[in-house]
């Protein structure tokens, strides 16, 4: 194919590649566990660190995975010791944490496209580190995924009932946030922080439109998520288009049909 | 099963406030090995916030509970102990999971963290579903199943782990009375026959008077009734529930 001659898509679409198994994986227990605001606060948090990077010239990936779990942490620690309506608390994270973000970028002069790149994605942008680093912090997040998958779907399902069978769910909860804020830090080169939740929760959602098990919802999700970043990315390339956008609207139409297929 | 002498739970002096309102006041019990003892009073008593303590879910405020001898904060053998809550009857219809799912998840903390289910996981995950007759349903989503289909797979959940003692909360809300029948004689058979002990809240005394060992009625005050065949007539049962005493009464004579 003509599109795999550039190396930049041959980069963009690894590191495309790697986010779908992670965004899709995680996202099954971000839906279950009635998340998905938390994502979309996680990746305008993660702004804050790619704004304090472009500004203080750190790399701005590394430095989204270090605000995006500090976020994570201080939402579930608020969520479980504060009796605080937890939606109206992710508003205000999320809000705050974009205003903040503008403020270091404008007052550090650095208000450009490179900020651009990082609410909507590109794939132009994707370098060779940046793919070592997704490759890198992906891996490890997945591990642990897959390593308390059974204890996460557990408590996802009665986290009362799982916390009286033993399992530690505070620790897990946790777990669970840091390992979503690291994959939504890795995924906002290519999908955008503005875009990286849909990508999380709509392949699993439309997923559940199927009504089988764990297992295969978890492999339903996994396919749709492939399909549509792959379908995405070559549209934007074909037509130039913005990438995070084209791959967004590509799950939403596998949602569409999942929806129309499986009406009751 | 080993016989343990001691007390199962050991509750010495409990008292549970929220803010100044008293919940409980100094509730002291004991559960035995193989009892099987239903819990009544009044809704807003207190069964559930003493059992969410039972639990660990909730902390006294102050107070003395043991499990199996030991201090509850030191106690790590929870799979001893099986729980089916109030809404083990109610399924979020869209969550992905099969009965055999659910019913595993009663052997995810026994699990070694680097390792799938064991043989030894699936045949107690096997052998709990053939108990409460749902191995049939494995396949099927629970959000599919009946009302008293539902309350047997949370039950087998709870089996899976091979608890010694089973603690119900008022799960047969929303199940049809056929249902609820064979729920109880299921209850009465891993009692007698399994030897395990049963701990079970419910406003559906008249029905299990027969099969109940102990009776304790809980309205922020514990009071144990060791005759429960009596308790029909029991003055603090008038005095707890006040015109329900009567109607469960009736509810005796039905049956």
């Amino acid at each position: 194919m003509e599109m795999f001659e550039y190396s930049f898509m041959q980069r963009a679409f690894v590191a495309g590649i790697i986010i779908a198994i992670l965004a899709s994986i995680s996202g099954t227990f971000v839906v279950l566990r009635r998340y998905s605001m938390i994502s979309e606060t996680l990746a305008h948090s993660a702004l804050v660190g790619v704004a304090v990077g472009l500004v203080a010239g750190f790399n701005p990936l590394w430095m989204a995975v270090a605000v995006a779990i500090l976020s994570a942490w201080l939402i579930e620690y608020l969520r479980s010791e504060f009796a605080l309506y937890s939606d109206a608390v992710l508003a205000i994270l999320l809000s705050g944490s974009l205003a903040i973000a503008v403020i270091i970028v404008s007052l550090g002069g650095a208000f450009n496209n490179s900020l651009f790149s990082y609410l909507f994605g590109s794939i132009l942008s994707v370098s060779y580190e940046d793919v070592v680093t997704i490759a890198i912090f992906g891996s490890i997040a997945l591990a642990a995924l897959l390593l308390f998958y059974k204890e996460l779907y557990f408590i996802a399902y009665d986290e009362e009932v799982a916390k009286t069978s033993g399992i530690r769910v505070k620790l897990l909860n946790f777990l669970l946030v840091s390992v979503v804020a690291i994959i939504i830090a890795l995924s906002i080169r290519v999908v955008g922080s503005l875009l990286i939740g849909a990508l999380m929760v709509i392949p699993t959602v439309s997923a559940l439109q199927y009504r089988v098990g764990f297992l295969k919802t978890t492999l339903i999700s996994l396919g749709f998520a492939i399909l549509g970043v792959s379908a995405g990315m070559t549209l934007s390339f074909y037509f130039s288009l913005p990438s995070g956008a084209t791959i967004v609207l590509c799950v939403l139409f596998i949602f569409i049909v999942s929806l129309v297929a499986n009406r009751k | 099963m080993m016989k343990f002498k001691a007390p199962i739970f050991d509750i010495k002096n409990l008292d549970f406030r929220v803010k100044s309102q008293k919940i409980l006041s100094n509730v002291s019990l004991e559960i035995f090995q193989s009892e099987y003892i239903a819990i009544i009073g009044p809704n807003g008593g207190g069964k559930t916030t003493l059992i969410r303590m039972l639990l660990g879910l909730d902390k006294p405020t102050s107070g003395d509970i043991r499990i199996f001898g030991k201090k509850i904060k030191n106690f790590k053998e929870w799979h001893k102990i099986g729980y089916v809550p109030q809404r083990a009857s109610h399924v979020d219809s869209s969550f992905p999971a099969t009965v055999l799912d659910i019913v595993k998840m009663g052997r995810t903390s026994q699990r070694p963290l680097f390792g799938s289910f064991s043989d030894e996981d699936e045949k107690h995950v096997h052998d709990s579903m053939t108990k409460m007759d749902v191995l049939h349903l494995q396949d099927k989503m629970v959000g599919t199943l009946s009302g008293g289909q539902r309350q047997r797979v949370m039950i087998a959940r709870a089996l899976a782990s091979s608890p010694e003692i089973l603690i119900l909360d008022e799960p047969n809300t929303g199940v049809d009375m056929v249902s609820q029948n064979r729920f109880y004689a299921l209850l009465r058979k891993l009692n007698k026959d399994d030897g395990i002990t049963i701990v079970f809240i419910t406003h559906d005394i008249g029905v299990i008077a027969d099969d109940i060992g102990r009776l304790f009625t809980i309205n922020e005050k514990a009071t144990i009734c060791n005759n429960p065949k009596q308790i029909l007539s029991c003055d603090e049962m008038s005095e707890l529930y006040g015109r329900e005493a009567h109607l469960l009464h009736m509810h005796k004579h039905e049956h």
